[in-house]
């Protein structure tokens, strides 16, 4: 069976909508500035492909994670800003102690392959 | 729930999401490039491009959110399919005709199986009636024999054979009144009818003939019938002595009365009789029986009501009480009849077979209509059944041969990227679309057959009310029909279209390539070679019906008559109803007859107490003081032998001088002389005829012998139905013989040209003898005749057509195969007349295949036909079903037709230019 081994800078299945529902957590934003957060945040560790933020941006929106409204950015134009729904709070809340466990797991699994060599 | 409202509002809004999307990717780019500028890369906007990825992709990849894909593609598809069926119009035109023919014929026949069969009476809880029946063993009233004695001793009704035994609805009235009583505690109600015959009809001094039904003055009610007008007949009127009232039907009330509020209250004679109308029924009644919709409605007990115990003729129907089970009212009835019944009994013999009571489902009303046409109803079923069997063969091998020419189209779909199950989709949705077309274009084909097949079942028979609509359950299972047959002859192309690999395909230019094409068709073309042999075989096996059925026509077309049909003008007329008494009526006639021989364009004129084919009576004769069996009356009028043209053997006529007080006599057919004289001359000799003298209260009281001379022998001529037997006959003279009474008489005119141009003047005669007595049932001879074989030339018309259109489309198919097989063959033929092949060989090559196809359907079918046409024997006369001459002109029919068929592809095959062909590799 063939893997595939992620390249640096790929998001695990998922991770994406995490990351977009923390980045909105402080306030409305709008979607190319979604991106530019992410990556700057990480340190350009992440890299967020154009053509999958959409789609998540739409899946969050149809599962009434995150709302959306046509707002003037700062410099004048007109785009569209996301923001958290009560429901993305809660989704948030559940999706990050989950994540937060998993890496707690990874990180025990590694660990203790460390010790007992 | 909420998730589902949002999608929904998702797709409603998908329009202005689209722009939306649009516009923010639009913003995304301009971001990103002012970005990248400012980063100080050139070409900027291209790079966002790129960085953005396949901005189409992420479109659709966005919008498979939206969820509504399904639909979406479904619609797509329906459009493509359209696309598609416009392209190739003929394939189209061809399927969807053979389909529309062949569900149409289907939905026809199944609405009238839905009217005939499972038809319930318009009235409410119909489920609840049951008719009260009895059954004995078998009873033959034609040839009685000492041990056939039954208590039933004179009838007026119908005995019905079924299995071993023989079963009747008809009753004493005795019963009616002891089962009424009995049936209480079981039954909400229980009544009686009996079928009152023509009745004369006068009001506002306009007569006319109508239908009449006697019924007890429980029957309204019992049947729970809200009347449109007026108040049903009660109790109160169904006893002797009671105002004389009658209920019409609606549609009499409308003819008559122009409407039914207006019928109410007025007065009208029947056969002479004053009546009040005090109701209308409502218009979807039409009685108990569905075979004959009575217009007048009379209480039972101002017909003749005869106490008689072994006189049988009086019909019952009760309502169960709601939780009463037909098998424990059953019980109850019969503890009520038993006794009664055996007390009627009077010799042992008869005691030895007493009647027993049976209660059958009444939801329908009696089955007089399903006795005389399930049967042919469900030949006629399964006859297009596998019309409909033809049309999807054909329809499938069609769709085959598109979907391999289509072949290379799939490949490159499937190379670019879709799915197996999305081209499978695509390809179903073609195949019910087409299906769905045949079965719209099936509506109109189904209202022209039920029109065409009313016309031919009700045939000049009057009073006939059939139900057959095109109803909405039928319509459905047709719709169903198609989208099934869609999906079943889609299936199989569906499937060969998305199996081959690719790359052989793709690679194929157009035509077929030698080294694929064979072995990738071999399954196709089995399939298609199978299809086709089972076509071939449904049509020989309706070819063989048809050819049955024409026979069976032309038997009957071509049956001796013994008398001369043609140009001969038939009518009945009534006196006794139109209120002539009894003594006076012979004279009345006789009169009349002299007056109709005066009308311009007649050259004979006679009367008989009914016509030659419909005619059906036997009196008690004796010849050497022996009761003569199975010989048959007709009383006659002056002028009988010669207005008919039956020939005169010996003797004198029935004539003039044979009136009332003067010595009886009698002309004998040949066939009597020789059955009952062995021989010798029958002239001379004198017959004892038995007549009652009186009938007092129904029952006969006393008899007497009149001595009758034979003085005239006639050619044997044809008495009753065709189909029977011709038996011998006694005519007599009509004024000599007072029973049973004089009533309804039917005149012949002979005419000198057409039979028809005499009625407005004989018309003009009948009204100037009695204003008040209608001339009903005019019609010729010839007309006559064709009306006592109306099933079996319905028969052989519906047969022949159904063989044709199978034949038709079996042909179609034969030649759309065919002429695809050429095309996709055209380089191996070429290469063949390139390495010396004759044009006539190829073209034999084609037509042999043809040949091989037709022979390998009729081996099949043969066997089938032969096993298959041992259920139409008892439609057939004079024929037998696996009639030898039959079968091999339906293979010749069938092995021509398919030879014409496969002509054009043979001559296209022959003409192939092998340059053009090789060239084209």
């Amino acid at each position: 069976m063939a893997t595939t081994t992620p390249k640096p800078g790929e998001l695990l299945r998922g991770t994406l909508e995490l990351l977009v529902l923390r980045t909105l957590l402080p306030g409305p934003c709008q979607g190319h500035a979604i991106a530019k957060h992410i990556q700057r945040t990480s340190e350009d560790l992440l890299k967020i492909e154009t053509g999958s933020l959409y789609p998540a941006l739409y899946r969050l929106e149809a599962n009434g994670l995150i709302a959306a409204a046509w707002a003037t950015t700062d410099k004048g134009k007109r785009a569209r800003h996301y923001r958290l729904t009560a429901k993305g709070r809660r989704q948030l809340v559940g999706e990050r102690s989950k994540w937060e466990a998993f890496v707690r797991a990874v990180r025990l699994l590694l660990d203790s392959a460390e010790e007992t060599r | 729930m909420t998730t589902w409202m949002r999608r929904i509002a998702w797709w409603l809004n998908r329009r202005s999401r689209e722009e939306t999307l649009r516009a923010e990717l639009q913003f995304h780019l301009e971001e990103e490039a002012r970005e990248q500028h400012e980063a100080g890369m050139t070409d900027a906007a291209w790079a966002a491009r790129r960085d953005l990825g396949n901005v189409t992709l992420l479109r659709e990849e966005t919008r498979t959110l939206w969820t509504w894909t399904l639909l979406e593609q479904l619609i797509q598809d329906v459009r493509f399919a359209a696309r598609t069926m416009w392209r190739s119009r003929t394939v189209t035109v061809v399927v969807a005709l053979t389909l529309a023919l062949g569900i149409g014929a289907n939905t026809a026949i199944y609405s009238f199986m839905n009217a005939i069969l499972l038809g319930a009476l318009p009235v409410p809880d119909p489920a609840s009636l049951v008719v009260v029946k009895w059954h004995a063993k078998r009873v033959d009233f034609r040839q009685p024999t000492p041990e056939s004695a039954f208590v039933l001793h004179s009838i007026d009704g119908q005995v019905y054979d079924e299995g071993q035994g023989s079963v009747s609805r008809i009753w004493p009235f005795p019963a009616f009144e002891r089962l009424q009583q009995a049936a209480a505690p079981m039954m909400a109600s229980f009544f009686a009818y009996h079928p009152a015959g023509r009745l004369n009809l006068l009001a506002s001094g306009e007569a006319d003939v109508a239908q009449g039904e006697y019924v007890s003055g429980t029957y309204f009610e019992g049947l729970r019938v809200t009347l449109a007008a007026g108040r049903p007949i009660g109790s109160e009127d169904d006893r002797v002595g009671a105002p004389p009232v009658v209920v019409l039907s609606s549609g009499y009330a409308n003819r008559r009365f122009g409407g039914a509020a207006t019928a109410v209250g007025q007065s009208l004679q029947i056969n002479n009789r004053p009546f009040t109308i005090v109701g209308v029924a409502p218009v979807e009644f039409y009685g108990v029986d569905p075979s004959v919709a009575p217009d007048v409605y009379l209480p039972l007990h101002i017909g003749d009501v005869s106490p008689d115990p072994n006189y049988y003729w009086l019909e019952m129907m009760g309502r169960l009480r709601p939780g009463v089970d037909a098998a424990r009212a059953q019980a109850v009835l019969s503890t009520a009849f038993d006794p009664w019944v055996a007390g009627t009994a009077t010799t042992a013999s008869e005691r030895a077979n007493l009647p027993r009571l049976r209660l059958d489902s009444g939801a329908g009303g009696l089955d007089t209509l399903r006795r005389r046409y399930s049967q042919p109803i469900y030949v006629l079923i399964s006859m297009v059944a596998l019309i409909l069997a033809i049309a999807c063969a054909n329809t499938a091998n069609l769709l085959l041969a598109r979907a391999t020419l289509r072949r290379r189209e799939m490949a490159v779909r499937l190379s670019i990227g879709a799915g197996r199950m999305r081209v499978l989709r695509q390809l179903l949705t073609e195949s019910v679309c087409l299906a769905c077309v045949g079965g719209v274009l099936s509506i109109p084909v189904a209202f022209a057959s039920m029109r065409v097949l009313s016309a031919l079942v009700v045939n000049g028979r009057e009073s006939f009310t059939l139900h057959a609509e095109l109803d909405w359950h039928v319509l459905m299972v047709t719709l169903g029909l198609s989208v099934a047959c869609g999906l079943l002859f889609g299936l199989a192309p569906a499937l060969q279209s998305v199996r081959p690999s690719v790359m052989p395909a793709l690679k194929d230019v157009g035509s077929a390539t030698f080294s694929r094409a064979p072995r990738l068709g071999m399954a196709r073309i089995s399939l298609t070679q199978l299809l086709l042999v089972l076509q071939i075989a449904v049509s020989l096996v309706l070819l063989v019906a048809a050819g049955l059925f024409l026979r069976t026509l032309a038997n009957l077309h071509s049956i001796e008559l013994g008398f001369n049909a043609e140009r001969l003008l038939l009518m009945d007329v009534n006196a006794s109803q139109a209120g002539h008494a009894p003594d006076q009526i012979a004279a009345f006639y006789a009169n009349l007859r002299r007056r109709l021989a005066a009308v311009p364009g007649a050259t004979g004129v006679t009367l008989s107490h009914a016509s030659l084919i419909r005619a059906g009576r036997s009196l008690n004769i004796f010849v050497n003081g022996k009761q003569a069996q199975g010989e048959r009356v007709l009383t006659v009028g002056p002028d009988f032998f010669t207005t008919m043209g039956v020939p005169l053997l010996q003797g004198r006529p029935v004539d003039e001088r044979d009136v009332p007080g003067r010595p009886t006599v009698a002309v004998v057919s040949q066939l009597f002389e020789e059955t009952f004289f062995g021989g010798e001359p029958a002239i001379g000799h004198h017959l004892a005829l038995e007549l009652p003298t009186r009938v007092d209260a129904g029952l006969p009281a006393g008899s007497q012998r009149i001595d009758i001379e034979i003085v005239g022998v006639a050619a044997t001529a044809r008495y009753g139905d065709l189909r029977d037997r011709t038996p011998p006959v006694v005519y007599l003279p009509y004024g000599q013989i007072t029973f049973p009474p004089i009533t309804q008489m039917t005149f012949a005119l002979r005419a000198a040209s057409d039979p028809v141009s005499l009625v407005p003047a004989v018309r003009r005669v009948v009204q100037d003898a009695d204003p008040k007595m209608p001339m009903t049932n005019v019609r010729t001879q010839e007309v006559e005749i064709d009306r006592t074989i109306n099933q079996e030339i319905l028969f052989a018309r519906l047969c022949t057509a159904f063989a044709l259109l199978a034949l038709l489309i079996a042909c179609v198919g034969l030649y759309g195969t065919m002429a695809y097989s050429v095309a996709r063959r055209t380089n191996e033929i070429g290469l063949r007349m390139a390495l010396g092949a004759s044009t006539a060989g190829v073209g034999w090559m084609v037509l042999r295949e043809v040949c091989v196809l037709a022979a390998i359907g009729t081996a099949f079918s043969v066997p089938a036909a032969l096993a298959a046409s041992r259920f139409v024997q008892e439609f057939l006369f004079g024929v037998e079903s696996t009639d030898p001459w039959t079968f091999g002109a339906a293979v010749v029919v069938l092995t021509v037709a398919a030879l014409v068929a496969g002509v054009g592809p043979a001559q296209r095959a022959s003409r192939i230019n092998p340059m053009t062909a090789l060239r084209a590799e």
